[in-house]
Order: structure tokens, then sequence, then C-alpha cells
């Protein structure tokens, strides 16, 4: 008895998963791929992410999964990696942008001069920028994924977009 | 609107236009403070310039193509796709020590200056709130569209420089090509 409630559980939080997955998987893999600038990581993230909501689904069948915790746990995710990362090579800190992944339609000025100003900032800079004018979220619902204030949030996105400012003008001297 | 409180406030105005959340009072405020303050006009810009610079947001967000679907990437692998979380405890200690030798390492040359940069004695700080929660080194993998999802466990063990030498399944998915798959990619990443 027992045993066959667990498996209905597994079988219908695999289901939610399943739905999330056809609902957000695009948007969370790009705002990742922003993120870390690098497809195959963004690819292992989102998958991460998904797993914590079924694994989450799996113990509390009735509980609500919003895109934001989606997105927030999509943030804490890419944060690490970006940590991990920068860790393991302890120099240079900086992130490099592995243009090989990304497609020729989608490698435009704008995308680049994008990636560029990321590589550059605080991942919580670039999750500021990217949880609102990329992902579409306010700077107060921002605010609480990132757990601090609307404030901050928006002056976060003033640096990030002072550093893409100067990305695109280097572009321009070149 | 003068001094450094008033250009912070300043910087929080330029973000909210940015991102399209200032009223038209904030707008009137913000160009006051322009209209008064020379550093802020070079360093944050009137409201066309925040509005050229947020469109190459715009533009390279619209020109996403990519579309990544989990659940076919699985089916073309064969095998689920790995999701696996590690942080094995020999991992972060190799690592730990690999950032001393290099503290040690740099601080050398420095005839007893500060060799190592405040951000990077942060990262390597940052190692031990990062890795140390995770000394299980436990991968799962959930696989999309499979009746159930399969959770395995592994440990790796690595060398000073990071470099994985054994993998061992410490709780085995019942499947034994999910299994070496895991180990196999365990194996590819360096610590």
């Amino acid at each position: 008895m027992e045993a066959c409630r667990e498996i209905d559980r597994t079988a219908a939080a695999q289901a939610r998963v399943e739905t999330l997955v056809l609902a957000y998987q695009t948007k969370l893999a790009r705002y990742i791929r922003r993120m870390v600038g690098d497809a195959e990581a963004a690819l292992d993230l989102t998958q991460d992410v998904f797993l914590s909501a079924h694994r989450m689904l799996q113990a509390d069948p009735s509980r609500e999964l919003t895109a934001g915790w989606l997105y927030r746990a999509a943030t804490n995710g890419a944060i690490s990696f970006l940590r991990r990362k920068r860790i393991l090579r302890i120099l240079p800190l900086d992130r490099e942008i592995d243009r090989s992944t990304w497609r020729v339609d989608e490698r435009s000025a704008a995308s680049v001069d994008l990636q560029t100003a990321l590589g550059r900032l605080a991942p919580e800079q670039s999750a500021a920028l990217l949880l609102t004018s990329y992902a579409g979220y306010s700077s107060s619902e921002a605010a609480e994924m990132l757990g601090t204030t609307a404030t901050a949030v928006r002056q976060r996105v003033c640096r990030a977009m002072r550093v893409l400012r100067s990305v695109m003008k280097e572009d321009l001297e070149r | 609107m003068k001094g450094l409180s008033d250009c912070e406030a300043a910087a929080s105005m330029a973000g909210a236009i940015a991102i399209g959340e200032a009223s038209d009072a904030q707008r009137d405020a913000y160009r006051g403070h322009l209209a008064e303050c020379g550093r802020c006009v070079g360093e944050l810009g009137g409201e066309r310039e925040i509005e050229r610079v947020m469109a190459v947001v715009a533009q390279a967000r619209d020109n996403e193509r990519w579309e990544p679907d989990l659940r076919r990437a699985l089916a073309r692998r064969g095998s689920p796709r790995r999701a696996w979380r590690w942080g094995a405890a020999l991992g972060a200690i190799a690592i730990v020590a690999a950032g001393a030798f290099a503290m040690e390492k740099k601080s050398e040359p420095g005839n007893g200056g500060p060799a190592i940069s405040a951000r990077e004695a942060r990262a390597i700080a940052a190692l031990g709130t990062q890795t140390a929660p995770r000394r299980e080194g436990q991968a799962e993998s959930l696989a999309v569209g499979a009746p159930i999802g399969v959770t395995t466990a592994f440990s790796v063990s690595v060398n000073s420089r990071g470099v994985p030498l054994r993998c061992t399944i410490t709780k085995s998915s019942g499947r034994s090509a999910l299994d070496a798959a895991l180990c196999r990619a365990a194996m590819e990443v360096h610590y």
C-alpha cells in the first residue's frame, strides 16, 4: 500500500515537472546561458533546477511551484557555478565568453556586447539586469529572488548598464 | 540634489528608468539632478542614453534562437542527461591546498607585499562555504519523460591537482549503463 502511494507520488511529481519543463525550459536555459556564458553548463544547470523541483514535488505534491521559484533556483545555481568556476581556476577571475557555443545568428553586435558586459559584472549584478530587463520581473520581484532590496536591484541594474555602455563604446572605437 | 547620497539615489533612479519603473516625478527628479551634477551626466547618462543602452539588451533578448529541448537531448543520448551535484571532501581539500599553494607561490616574489588581491582571497575563502556543505559527493539524474526519476550517488577521489583518480558508485540507479555514464562524466571534470 505504502509502496503504491510512493509510486503515485513519484508519477504525480514527474507529470508536474514535465509540465514545468515544457513551459519554462527555453526561458530558463537562455537566462542561465546568459548568466554563465556557456551552453553546455547552462543545460546542466537548467536540469538541476528541474531536478530540485522534482525532489520538492515528490516530498510535497501539493506545493505550488511558481516561475519565480524556478528563476530563484536558476539564479542560485548559476551564481554557485560561477563562484566554483572562479575558485577552481583561481586566476583569471573574469568570466570568458565562449562564442563557439553561440549560433551565428545569435552573435549580433548587441548579443556579443551584452555577453561581454555580463562577463565583466559580478554575478549578482548580471542577475539583477537579466531578471528585470531580460526575464521581465519587477525590481521588487527580482529583489525577493536575490534576497535584497528593490533599491539595491535598481542600483545593480545601473551598474550593469554603465558596464554595458563602456563595452558598446569600446566596440565603436575598434 | 547634491552629495554622495544623492548620486546614489540618482543611480537607483537610472536603474528604475532602465527597467521602465520610474514615475514622471522620479524622471523629473533625475533630470533635475543631472542638470546640477556633471559627474552623473558622464557616468549615468540622460534618459535617451539609458534607452539606447537598454535597447541593446532588448535586441539581444529578441534575437535569441536557442531552444534547447531537455527531453529531446535525453532521447538522443539514449541515457538520462547528467545533472549532478558533487563536492567530494577530498576534492575540496585538494582545491584548498591548491589555493593555498597559489597564494604561497605568488607571495614569494612580492617582497612581502600583498601578492594576492582581495578578490582572489575572497574567491578562495568562498570555497569553504560553497563546497564544504556538499561533502557527500552525490550525483543525481532525472530522466524527464521516463516513468520515474532516478537517483544515483557516487564519490570521486582526486589528487592534489584536482585530477580525478577513481569513481565509485555508492548508490546504484539500478541501471548499469547510467551508473557507468555518471562515473565517466565525473571523471572528465577537473575538480
